[in-house]
């Protein structure tokens, strides 16, 4: 059954997705910069009320935690990438490279840009593993 | 000239510009018309001694003018930002006026940015953060390369990591750019060339990212038909104010171009040469650009062939290759005309920081904008040691 994208359940099976392809252990083998946090801005007019946290623990290819978590814990991470819902979409749907989206404006990053482009396998990873989980968006259902 | 079916770009341009010799006394009407009323100035202080350009527009901005902060450096630091910031919330400023180079601009860019934010530009760091305007900027160069004048992008040195930070947000745009000749004709020879070597590098490297599109084609291929012919003029000659006037143009267009374009592996390196080396920026980008364009040619030699036409190298029949070649040939010869090293090794870059520059160029932001991917640190360091 597809997982309505963004919710808890769709966040729990990206983790499953991390963890179990091999995508990611080689493609973020060399991150050791900590927690990112991704934001998918409210939009109450497509049912997102809030904006929605998704909290990666990533260390050396490996997925110790992806969960959602509170603003207060969110935006004291190091590298914290908000971004609209249909530019998450884009992302997701791999119609949008996400470093370029932060390069375009479309998506927006704090932390520290050479920590991000010298791991940028990393962050291809992170997003071929996102089709490993059958996704229906939430503008759709 | 064709481009792909799925062309897919937005074009930025949002600042004002006024152009013309003696345009400087616009800059109080300007920050009026932005409901401003203490600017501050924001210079480094050889301009101010050595010239008579800061006196002249601190004279026009009369009582509009809340202080002048003149401690900017080349290479302008998170420190300096962070001093400048401390100083214009002393005065209680609400606007920037920034008269210089890169530096003296990209420093009231994060300026502009920590007078709305507050913090530290460590604080800040990050791409595309802002919601809303920050505070306003009337950039008046003095220095006819950076564009920064017309982009959204700053660069700034982060001394305890020997890198060059990018702060790129579409709010760091300033309001208005006053290009004046008279603010540039005190320039000497050498910086006349380098600046002019850095409009050429925006340019080219515009046209060669992977950002590309008709509007910004069209800014830097005109900017290098100006620069092809106005910037050994302007070097030679510094009062002819035809050449100087010309030459803030093609920069202005030139960074206009790199604004939505942005800029390859030239500026990568060259970040990179300049953190590392203490080169100036424009002469790193003029030794690297000839390399880069062999290096992208290698694959993609098409996009050299209108680059190629706009300096004015082309030949009836010529292959794409051919025309790649005549193009690095000649920035080369552009910058040895302007009388500039063409050597890093003339630059005082010495071979054993070879390896560090290519290491730190694989993490500049800007290397993921170029036309061909750069795999490994090893595909920099050949180019640079050609340039050697």
């Amino acid at each position: 059954m597809a997982l309505v994208f963004p919710s808890e359940e769709w966040v729990a099976a990206y983790e499953t997705a991390i963890q179990e392809h091999d995508d990611y252990k080689e493609g973020g083998k060399n991150w050791t910069y900590g927690v990112t946090v991704l934001i998918v801005n409210a939009e109450p007019d497509i049912g997102i009320d809030e904006d929605f946290y998704i909290y990666l623990d990533l260390h050396r290819g490996e997925c110790l935690s992806c969960r959602t978590c509170t603003p207060e814990e969110g935006e004291k991470q190091p590298f914290v990438i908000r971004g609209d819902f249909d530019r998450w979409k884009e992302v997701i749907n791999e119609e949008l490279e996400p470093v370029k989206g932060m390069m375009q404006g479309k998506l927006r990053l704090r932390g520290d840009l050479p920590t991000i482009v010298r791991n940028i396998e990393a962050a291809k990873a992170l997003v071929r593993c996102t089709s490993y989980v059958d996704t229906a968006f939430i503008d759709e259902v | 000239v064709r481009y792909p079916a799925d062309l897919d770009f937005e074009y930025r341009c949002p600042t004002k510009v006024i152009v013309g010799k003696k345009a400087y006394k616009q800059v109080r009407s300007e920050v009026s018309n932005l409901g401003c009323k203490r600017a501050v100035l924001v210079t480094d202080r050889p301009l101010a001694e050595n010239t008579d350009v800061v006196e002249m527009v601190k004279k026009v901005l009369a009582k509009y003018l809340a202080g002048v902060f003149l401690d900017v450096e080349p290479d302008s630091s998170f420190q300096i930002v962070d001093k400048a910031a401390d100083y214009a919330r002393s005065i209680d400023a609400d606007c920037v006026v920034s008269v210089g180079g890169g530096s003296a601009m990209d420093t009231a860019k994060g300026l502009a940015l920590l007078l709305k934010t507050g913090g530290t530009l460590a604080d800040n760091l990050g791409i595309n953060l802002q919601t809303e305007p920050v505070t306003p900027h009337v950039a008046i160069p003095t220095t006819a390369g950076t564009g920064s004048e017309v982009t959204h992008v700053a660069v700034i040195k982060d001394v305890e990591r020997h890198q060059k930070a990018l702060l790129l947000d579409g709010f760091l745009f300033p309001n208005t750019a006053i290009l004046d000749p008279l603010m540039t004709v005190s320039l000497p020879p050498h910086l006349t060339a380098g600046t002019g070597m850095d409009a050429l590098t925006h340019a080219v490297e515009a046209v060669h990212s992977i950002y590309r599109n008709p509007l910004s084609d069209a800014n830097a291929l005109q900017a290098i038909r100006i620069i092809r012919d106005n910037l050994v003029t302007a070097v030679e000659q510094p009062k002819d104010l035809g050449a100087r006037t010309s030459m803030l143009a093609a920069a202005n267009l030139a960074g206009e171009a790199f604004a939505n374009a942005m800029v390859g592996v030239v500026h990568a390196i060259a970040h990179s040469i300049g953190a590392l080396c203490g080169v100036h920026h424009g002469l790193a980008n003029s030794l690297m650009l000839p390399e880069g364009i062999r290096f992208n040619a290698e694959e993609q030699p098409e996009l050299y062939v209108p680059v190629a036409e706009a300096l004015g190298v082309t030949e009836p029949g010529m292959s794409a290759k051919e025309a790649a070649d005549r193009a690095a040939q000649a920035c080369y010869d552009l910058a040895a005309r302007s009388g500039m090293p063409t050597r890093l090794s003339e630059a005082g870059v010495e071979e054993a920081h070879l390896e560090r520059i290519a290491e730190m160029a694989m993490s500049d932001g800007t290397i993921l904008n170029n036309p061909r991917i750069v795999l490994e640190a090893s595909e920099v360091m050949g180019m640079l040691k050609r340039a050697f």
